[in-house]
């Protein structure tokens, strides 16, 4: 009796309904982009909208099988299914590239994309080598594991070339950082070097995702003020990381002066180290992307001018940003109404992808603001309804899986849904359950059921 | 350290993420229009129709500009295919099968451009999926013959136009004709595209604003490719074109015609004037065109050069801008200028001296209405003399001077020497020359009514429009006022003009004695236009023939002849001048009287006469 129940009962019902509503309006969606008058019914599998419905189904199917499989095995077997994906990632580079990537095995619409499934394969094999270790006992040889882990299906991705599944795979950070893997067994080898330096651990190193982001804050900020007098010392033009550089140091010799002045003896020596460290770690970074950014190639240095808005081209280089960006503007307060999208229905087809990548677009412009915050409030509910199930695993291996899980999510959400409001580059990931196409729905849907497979047997699992 | 709180710190970015992208999206989709905009302008055409130019309508509500239906044959390349049959293509159009190749590259370069304001150059963004017109203006009797072949030539097909059609052959200086507008006409009024028309001359160009109508808008979504996929929001925002309301004229397009008929193979022109409202019923000018021939491009092309080259001037709108000498007609506003100012009395008498100016043999002026009966040139030698120098001042040259601002304003009132505030095209207002005109001559006060006495029989320095002369018949047949000379009927209020009522200086009292020697001029035997006495209708009119020079070579004198009638409830007042052709009763009086006999009689009495001015060729000099 326990046993019948039990499956329903352990079951994670607000994150499978969360899943299934995703689905329902973006087959809504596809319907009203692709509508295709001859074929009028949504079941015409001559059309994407059934084309997706056969996605669905299939996914569904794979979902319930996995779902089948006792949750030990994925832990036992997630070194062998690893090595075949990278098998299937190296098989995929002999493969005629389709659009100019070598990303899609099989043939014609029936493909897969081995990327997405390396996702799921490389997510299980790094929680079951970071769930092995002793995290406070962590030499440099278990640190270079979990990163090789990571790095060899990206590099093999980069080959496609796939930039977009690439820049996905830098969540395994957010995971490896929520698990306090820590970088400093390597960064002390360099660090102790030093002569009269004996450190222990190092703040950078367990601290890397906040630093990340200081630095990417700063690195923008470089190229932004890259042409601009910043005029902070009157008389004296100050340009680019040269400015920053300048200001970095003012606020550090404030900092220290501020800290000699309040502080304790002991804050005042480690403040003043971490002052200095960061004065040379953040000028470094400054002067690096200023210096990287003038030697670019012209059409890399184009992009990155165009999506910071230093330079307009909206009907040339940015032409696939701007007709987004137009369509959702467009959308108003409640929307033009379902099948009314003008800009971005296939048959106008100013928005390009607009039933893959950038689905976002005739979305908002059918239902407008009132449309987005349900659909946002639905991504946001479904990510952090994923980490609270990561939080109340017994086991690091099912948290581990479950945080990645839950940072695909929150990837492919905000670079998508940002590609389409013009907050993040154009990169081709689609929008999960959403876009149409049968690779991303397939693996977000296996993903997904092995974590509420592994989520409905936690408690079977010991510490 | 303790690692569980890291939680939060991911939570809170992915919330930070979340909130950030819902403001971002609340901006854009809420607060900013730009991206509205822009939407608009990527997904949607907007046609714009323009209906086609208002008919006019004569004084009887005869039709006397309408307009006819033509056709474009329009040319969509990509729908062309691959086996397009040039040759039989060229053949159903009356081409060479390489003139074909020729009309594609130009409309590439022609029509497939347009101006980029930004570079400040001209741009290619010729689409073959875009429809160009390949033939422009074929007329609907070819359409009919192509239309049936057209299935078989993929990528063409006819769109209706319509242009302009004057059922007359007539009046082509009163209506002008259009042509295509200008660079600076497009960037000045937002109406107008490249390829429209616009009123070039004439009512047409007068009435530009009132004939054009307002143009209707359609909004098509359209996709990437520039095709148009349905109406937007199902044609909500759509306008119809609509065509601006009749005008009505006062003109008499069945008299123009017998006016023009009247002047062919003559050079000159006549007005005649409906005294009592300032309506021009004809406005002939000899020689004129058939305004047809000025309609659409390939026409233009033809004939415009034509006419421009001629030696004849076809295209010089003579009633309004060529100023002749008004010859012995003057002498009318003389008498009138003479009796207000007192110097003449209705019963003055002078000699017909001929020492003091050439004149032919007639009985004692006894009388004013005698002296306009013989046309005395001695008589108005005295009389202007009185007027200009009037001895109010002891110095003879300041006296002229005062004397001759005085008689100028008088004049003005009488609307000569000025532009007549009117709808008429291209006016000029002739010359009364005041003290300054002279002082700049002959130096300040150095000249007396001697130096200028020429002016006293409308010869010398004065000029006038033969539009003043047709006005000035009207003034007398009014007894003093009238309203400026125009076209339009009851114009509304956002017309370019409102009709003025204007007075003369002269009292209404002092008329008699003019009228009834204009009476005698056409009735009594001793009269100088006896040849424009109509059985039944009182005429009152005054000849003039007027001496001119090309050059300093003599020509022969210009015909000149002004009249009202009838007498006792002036109907017309009119004016015709024939260049060239003698004295002004053998020509210029029977016209303005077959003019007179036709506008008030509808039919000719004295068909002998009729066919003596139709028969006779004056302008081979």
């Amino acid at each position: 009796m326990r046993k019948t129940n039990s499956l329903i009962n352990n079951l994670d019902w607000p994150l499978l309904i969360g899943f299934l509503t995703l689905i329902c309006f973006g087959l809504m969606t596809i319907y009203s982009v692709a509508f295709n008058e001859e074929n009028p019914s949504i079941f015409s599998f001559s059309e994407k909208y059934g084309k997706q419905i056969i996605w669905i189904f299939l996914s569904l199917f794979f979902g319930g099988l996995v779902f089948l499989v006792d949750s030990d095995v994925y832990k036992k077997f997630a070194l062998p299914i690893y090595l075949v994906t990278l098998g299937l990632l190296v098989l995929v580079l002999f493969m005629p590239p389709i659009n100019g990537a070598r990303a899609w095995l099989g043939v014609g619409s029936m493909g897969i994309q081995p990327a997405e499934f390396a996702k799921i394969t490389t997510a299980l094999l790094l929680a079951k080598y970071v769930s092995d270790l002793n995290l406070k006992l962590l030499s440099s040889y278990n640190v270079l594991i979990a990163l090789i882990i990571i790095v060899i299906p990206m590099g093999l991705i980069l080959l496609q070339p796939d930039a977009g599944t690439f820049v996905i795979f830098t969540a395994f950070f957010f995971v490896l950082y929520r698990e306090g893997l820590t970088f400093d067994p390597f960064i002390l080898k360099f660090i102790n070097l030093l002569p009269k330096v004996k450190y222990k651990q190092t703040w950078i190193g367990s601290h890397f995702i906040p630093i990340l982001f200081v630095l990417v804050f700063l690195s923008i900020l470089t190229i932004l003020l890259g042409h601009k007098n910043l005029g902070i010392i009157p008389g004296l033009p100050l340009y680019g990381s040269f400015g920053i550089i300048v200001s970095l140091f003012l606020i550090s010799v404030a900092g220290i002066l501020f800290i000699q002045r309040f502080g304790t003896k002991r804050e005042k020596i480690k403040v003043r180290i971490i002052i200095v460290l960061s004065f040379i770690v953040g000028s470094a970074c400054s002067y690096f992307v200023e210096y990287s950014f003038v030697h670019l190639a012209d059409h890399q240095k184009d992009r990155i001018e165009l999506f910071l808005g230093l330079k307009e081209d909206p009907n040339g280089k940015d032409y696939n940003r701007n007709r987004a960006m137009a369509a959702v503007g467009s959308g108003g307060f409640s929307g033009k109404g379902y099948k009314n999208a003008s800009v971005s229905s296939v048959k106008t087809n100013h928005v390009p992808e607009s039933e893959t990548d950038f689905i976002f677009c005739p979305f908002a412009e059918e239902w407008g603001f009132l449309g987005g915050v349900v659909l946002l409030t639905i991504y946001l509910f479904i990510i952090i309804r994923i980490l609270v199930i990561a939080e109340r695993q017994r086991s690091s291996f099912n948290r581990i899986y479950a945080y990645s899980v839950g940072m695909f999510f929150f990837y492919h959400f905000s670079i998508n849904i940002g590609m389409n409001i013009g907050f993040a580059p154009v990169i081709g990931i689609p929008l999960p359950f959403f876009s149409y196409g049968g690779s991303s729905m397939m693996s977000f849907s296996i993903m997904v059921f092995i974590l509420l497979k592994l989520d409905s047997q936690r408690r079977h699992v010991l510490r | 350290m303790n690692v569980e709180n890291r939680r939060y710190v991911i939570i809170s970015f992915i919330l930070f993420v979340g909130i950030i992208y819902l403001s971002r999206l609340f901006y854009m989709q809420v607060l900013d229009d730009s991206w509205s905009e822009r939407a608009h302008q990527i997904s949607e055409k907007r046609t714009e129709v323009t209906p086609p130019r208002a008919i006019i309508y004569d004084r009887n509500g005869l039709k006397i500009v309408g307009n006819k239906t033509y056709f474009n044959l329009m040319v969509i390349e990509e729908k062309m295919g691959d086996d397009f049959d040039t040759i039989g293509f060229a053949k159903l159009i009356g081409w060479e099968p390489r003139m074909i190749t020729e009309r594609f590259l130009e409309i590439v370069k022609g029509e497939g451009t347009y101006y980029n304001k930004y570079v400040g150059k001209k741009e290619s963004n010729y689409q073959k999926t875009r429809p160009y017109p390949f033939l422009k203006e074929i007329t609907k009797e070819e359409m009919v013959r192509i239309a049936p072949f057209l299935d078989s030539y993929p990528g063409f097909y006819e769109e209706e136009t319509s242009m302009r059609y004057y059922p007359f052959p007539n009046g082509a200086n009163i209506l002008g004709y259009l042509s295509e507008v200008n660079q600076e006409e497009v960037s000045k009024d937002k109406f107008y595209k490249p390829s429209y028309n616009i009123g070039r001359a004439g009512i047409e160009r007068i009435y530009e604003k009132q004939l054009r109508g307002s143009k209707g808008v359609h909004y098509i979504v359209r996709s990437a490719m520039n095709n148009e996929v349905k109406q937007y929001e199902n044609g909500r925002y759509d306008t119809l074109a609509k065509p601006a309301d009749p005008i009505h004229l006062g003109l008499d397009m069945v008299l123009q015609a017998y006016g023009e008929t009247l002047m062919k193979n003559k050079k000159g022109c006549i007005v005649a004037i409906e005294p009592k409202t300032g309506e021009i019923l004809s406005m002939v000018s000899a020689p004129s065109y058939d305004p047809n021939i000025l309609v659409g491009r390939k026409s233009v092309s033809q004939f415009y050069p034509e006419l421009l080259n001629n030696p004849d001037k076809p295209l010089y709108p003579r009633p309004t801008q060529a100023e002749y000498p008004p010859g012995s007609i003057f002498k009318l506003v003389q008498s009138l200028i003479g009796l207000q100012e007192g110097v003449l009395q209705e019963n003055t008498s002078f000699p017909c001296n001929k020492a003091l100016v050439g004149c032919h043999s007639h009985p004692i002026p006894s009388s004013v209405a005698k002296a306009v009966k013989f046309s005395c040139n001695p008589y108005y030698y005295y009389a202007v003399k009185k007027i200009i120098e009037q001895k109010k001042y002891a110095n003879r040259f300041e006296d002229a001077e005062d004397g001759l601002n005085v008689w100028n304003q008088y004049m003005k009132s009488f609307g000569l020497g000025e532009k007549l505030n009117s709808d008429v095209y291209g006016l000029r207002a002739g010359l009364i020359p005041n003290s300054a005109y002279y002082d700049k001559w002959y130096g300040h006060r150095g000249w007396a009514f001697s130096t200028i006495r020429s002016i006293a029989i409308g010869q010398g320095e004065v000029k006038l429009t033969p539009l003043h002369m047709a006005n000035l018949a009207a003034i007398i047949a009014n007894k003093g006022w009238y309203y400026d000379p125009h076209f339009i009927k009851s114009p509304k209020k956002d017309f370019p003009i409102q009709i003025k009522k204007n007075q003369t200086m002269v009292e209404s009292k002092h008329f008699p004695p003019v009228i009834d020697g204009m009476w005698r001029v056409v009735n009594e035997s001793g009269g100088t236009a006896g040849l424009a006495k109509i059985n039944g209708i009182d005429v009152c009119g005054k000849t003039g023939t007027v001496e001119n020079y090309k050059g300093s070579v003599k020509q022969k004198n210009h015909s000149v002849f002004i009249a009202f009638a009838p007498m006792d409830n002036p109907k017309i007042a009119i004016a015709v001048f024939v260049e060239n052709a003698g004295f002004g009763g053998t020509w210029a009086a029977p016209i303005a009287s077959l003019m007179i006999e036709k506008y008030l009689n509808k039919k000719i009495s004295n068909p002998a006469k009729e066919k003596r001015v139709l028969n006779a060729v004056l302008n081979n000099n």
